[in-house]
C-alpha cells in the first residue's frame, strides 16, 4: 500500500513537470480548428500535420534567428572561456587578491541587468552598432564571464597540487604544464562551463530585446515577436517554442549531473 | 570554499619553484623569465578578467549613477538635478507597488519553491527503479528560456481555449481569467515556481544524501519520531543549502522580466521592478529617472544579497562546527 502511494505521487511529480512540455509539442502538429476546440476527444484525436512548422520555415526569419542565436553563443562562449579559465587558474592556484578579488567577479553577477543595459544602449547608439551581433556578443561575454570564472574555480581547485609540483620538478616550464597537466584534467569542467554559458546566451532575452531589432535578433526575440502581433498563430508560436527549446531539453538531459552545480556556481555538488 | 586551505599550501609550492626553476638559471634571466615569477604570472592570468570587469562594471556603473542624477531625454542636453530624481522615485505611488508586488512574488516563490523541493527531495531520497529517468524528466524545465516557458503557460491558460480551463471545465469549475488584474501576479509566480521547484528539489536531495547516516541511526534507535527526527536532525543540517536556495532565487527573482514580456507585459497590475525600468528608460526615453530606478534595484540587491549572505556564512560555521 505504500509502495503504491509512493509510485503514485513520484508518478505525478513528474508529470507535472512533463506533461506541460509533451502537450506542447502535441500543439504543434495540429491544425488551428483543433487548437481551438473545446470537443475533449478532439484534443488527443486528430490528424497531424506539418503546416506550423512550414509556415515557421518559410514564412519567418526563423532560420536567420537560429543562425544569429548560435553565432552570437558561440563566439561568446569561447570569448568566455578564453577570459575565464585563465583567471579562475590564478584564483585557484595562487589566491589573487585573497578572495576578495574573486567575491567582485562573482558580485557582477548581482547586478540589476538594467543597470548595464542602459549606459550601453547609450554607448552603442551613439557608435551607431544597435542590432549587430558584436553588441550581444560583447554583452552575453560580460554576463557570463563571472559565472565561468566562479564554476571553473571549483573545478580547477580539484586538480591536485601535487601533480603540477612534480611535472615542475620534471622540468616542464609553463606553458606545458598547462598544456599537458592541467588542460586534459579541466577538460570535462571546461566542457560544462561552456556548455552552461551557451545555454545561458541562447536564452538571453532582455538585452536581445533592447539591443536588436532585425538583422541581428536572435530566437528569443523571434517568439516574442509571435506575442507582439494582434492576431496570434498559436500553432507556429508552438513549433517555434519547440524548436527553441530543443537544444536546452537535450543539454538538461545529457547535463544532469551538473546541472545543480552548474545553477549554484559549483556551491552544491548535486 | 574556505579561502583558508590553499593559502596554506601555497607556501610549499613557490619554494619548490624557485629551488627548482629560479635558482639555477639566475645570470640569464630574461625578461619573459621574469613575468614567468608566480608573482607577476598570476596577474597576468587575471588581465583579460580584470579589463572586462572595468569596462563591463564601472563603466556602466558611473554612467548610470551619472544619468540619475540628471534629467536626460536621449535628444536634449542633459541638465543636472543632483537627488531630485531619487525624491521623485521615492515618492512615486507606482514605484512603492511595483516594489511590493516584487516583494510578493519573492515571499510566494521561494516559499512555495522550498516547500515543494522538501517534500519532493524527501520523498525521492531512496534507491527506487527508473530513478535516474524521472530525475532527468524533472530537470527539464530549469534550462528552459524564461521567455519560452512564459509564453507555453501563456498559451494553456488561455480563457477560451486553453488547456487549463478545460480541464477546469471539465472538472466542474468555472473558467478562470488568469491574467486578470489580481490573479496575473499570482499567475506569473506560479509560472516560474512550475519552472523553478526542480532547483529547489534537486539542490535539498544533494543535501538529504550527504546527511550524516549514524546520528539518524542513533535517532531511530533512541525512538525518535520521523517528524522530531526530521526538525531538530534534518532541517538544521539543510539550513545552508535552503539560505543558497533563498539567495540565488532572490537575485534572479528581484530582475524577473521575461515571463511578464511572455504574458501580461506590464499590464493588468503585474508591473514589477524591472519591468518599470524598461518602461522608464525604453519606453518613455526618460533615461534619468529610469538609471535612477537601476541604482535603487541595485542597492536593494545589494542589501538583500548581503544580509543574506552574512547569513549563510553563519550557518555554513554552525554546521561544519
Amino acid at each position: 500500500m505504500k509502495r503504491v502511494l509512493f509510485w503514485v505521487v513520484v508518478v505525478l511529480v513528474a508529470f507535472t513537470f512533463v506533461a506541460p512540455l509533451a502537450w506542447m509539442y502535441l500543439t504543434s502538429f495540429k491544425t488551428n480548428a483543433d487548437i481551438y476546440t473545446q470537443d475533449v476527444l478532439k484534443l488527443f484525436y486528430f490528424s497531424p500535420i506539418l503546416d506550423n512548422y512550414k509556415n515557421l520555415f518559410f514564412e519567418t526569419v526563423f532560420f536567420r534567428e537560429i543562425l544569429n542565436t548560435f553565432i552570437i553563443s558561440v563566439v561568446s562562449t569561447i570569448l568566455v572561456m578564453l577570459v575565464a579559465l585563465p583567471a579562475a587558474y590564478s584564483f585557484a592556484r595562487y589566491e589573487t587578491g585573497h578572495g576578495h578579488l574573486l567575491f567582485v567577479t562573482i558580485s557582477t553577477r548581482m547586478f540589476p541587468a538594467a543597470v548595464a543595459a542602459i549606459p550601453f544602449f547609450m554607448l552603442f547608439k551613439g557608435l551607431g552598432m544597435l542590432d549587430t551581433r558584436t553588441v550581444l556578443i560583447l554583452l552575453y561575454l560580460y554576463f557570463n564571464v563571472s559565472f565561468a570564472v566562479f564554476l571553473l574555480y571549483g573545478f580547477f581547485r580539484e586538480i591536485p597540487r601535487e601533480l603540477e609540483q612534480s611535472a615542475m620538478i620534471d622540468g616542464y616550464g609553463r606553458l606545458d604544464i598547462f598544456r599537458k597537466v592541467i588542460f586534459p584534467m579541466i577538460k570535462p569542467g571546461a566542457a560544462i562551463t561552456a556548455m552552461f554559458c551557451f545555454i545561458f546566451s541562447w536564452n538571453e532575452f532582455l538585452y536581445a530585446f533592447l539591443f536588436t531589432r532585425n538583422l541581428a535578433r536572435t530566437i528569443t526575440i523571434g517568439l516574442a515577436s509571435f506575442w507582439a502581433s494582434g492576431q496570434i498563430d498559436w500553432g507556429t508560436m508552438g513549433a517555434c517554442v519547440c524548436l527553441a527549446i530543443l537544444p536546452t531539453l537535450a543539454a538538461a538531459w545529457f547535463m544532469q549531473r551538473y546541472i545543480i552545480r552548474g545553477l549554484t556556481f559549483g556551491a552544491v555538488k548535486g | 570554499m574556505s579561502d583558508h586551505g590553499n593559502g596554506v599550501m601555497a607556501q610549499p609550492l613557490s619554494e619548490v619553484h624557485q629551488m627548482t626553476d629560479g635558482m639555477p638559471r639566475v645570470p640569464e634571466r630574461t625578461f619573459f623569465d621574469i613575468l614567468g615569477d608566480d608573482k607577476y604570472y598570476k596577474w597576468i592570468l587575471l588581465i583579460p578578467l580584470l579589463l572586462v570587469l572595468l569596462i563591463f562594471m564601472l563603466y556602466p556603473l558611473f554612467y548610470c549613477i551619472w544619468y540619475s542624477l540628471h534629467e536626460f531625454g536621449m535628444v536634449k542636453a542633459a541638465t543636472f538635478l543632483g537627488l531630485e530624481n531619487y525624491r521623485d522615485v521615492l515618492r512615486d505611488e507606482e514605484f512603492w507597488l511595483a516594489l511590493k508586488r516584487t516583494g510578493i512574488v519573492l515571499v510566494i516563490s521561494i516559499g512555495a519553491e522550498l516547500v515543494i523541493g522538501m517534500g519532493v527531495a524527501v520523498l525521492f531520497n531512496r534507491d527506487f527503479k527508473g530513478q535516474n529517468p524521472i530525475r532527468g524528466l524533472i530537470l527539464l524545465p530549469l534550462l528552459m528560456a524564461p521567455l519560452a516557458v512564459s509564453m507555453m503557460w501563456n498559451f494553456f491558460l488561455q480563457y477560451d481555449f486553453g488547456i487549463v480551463n478545460l480541464i477546469l471545465g471539465i472538472v466542474g469549475i468555472s473558467k478562470v481569467s488568469w491574467f486578470a488584474p489580481g490573479v496575473g501576479l499570482y499567475t506569473i509566480a506560479a509560472i516560474s515556481i512550475w519552472q523553478w521547484a526542480p532547483f529547489s528539489i534537486f539542490v535539498l536531495l544533494a543535501g538529504l544524501k550527504g546527511l550524516p547516516r549514524d546520528s539518524f541511526e542513533a535517532a531511530r534507535v533512541d525512538g525518535a519520531t520521523p517528524w522530531y527526527t526530521f526538525r531538530r536532525l534534518t532541517l538544521p543540517n539543510l539550513t545552508p543549502l535552503i539560505m543558497i536556495i533563498v539567495l540565488l532565487r532572490t537575485m534572479w527573482l528581484i530582475r524577473l522580466f521575461d515571463p511578464l514580456y511572455g504574458t501580461t507585459r506590464g499590464g493588468a497590475d503585474t508591473e514589477l521592478l524591472d519591468w518599470m525600468i524598461y518602461r522608464n528608460t525604453f519606453v518613455y526615453f526618460d533615461i534619468g529617472i529610469g538609471s535612477t530606478l537601476a541604482i535603487i534595484s541595485l542597492f536593494l540587491t545589494m542589501i538583500v544579497c548581503g544580509v543574506l549572505f552574512t547569513q549563510l556564512m553563519k550557518a555554513l560555521a554552525v554546521t561544519s562546527e
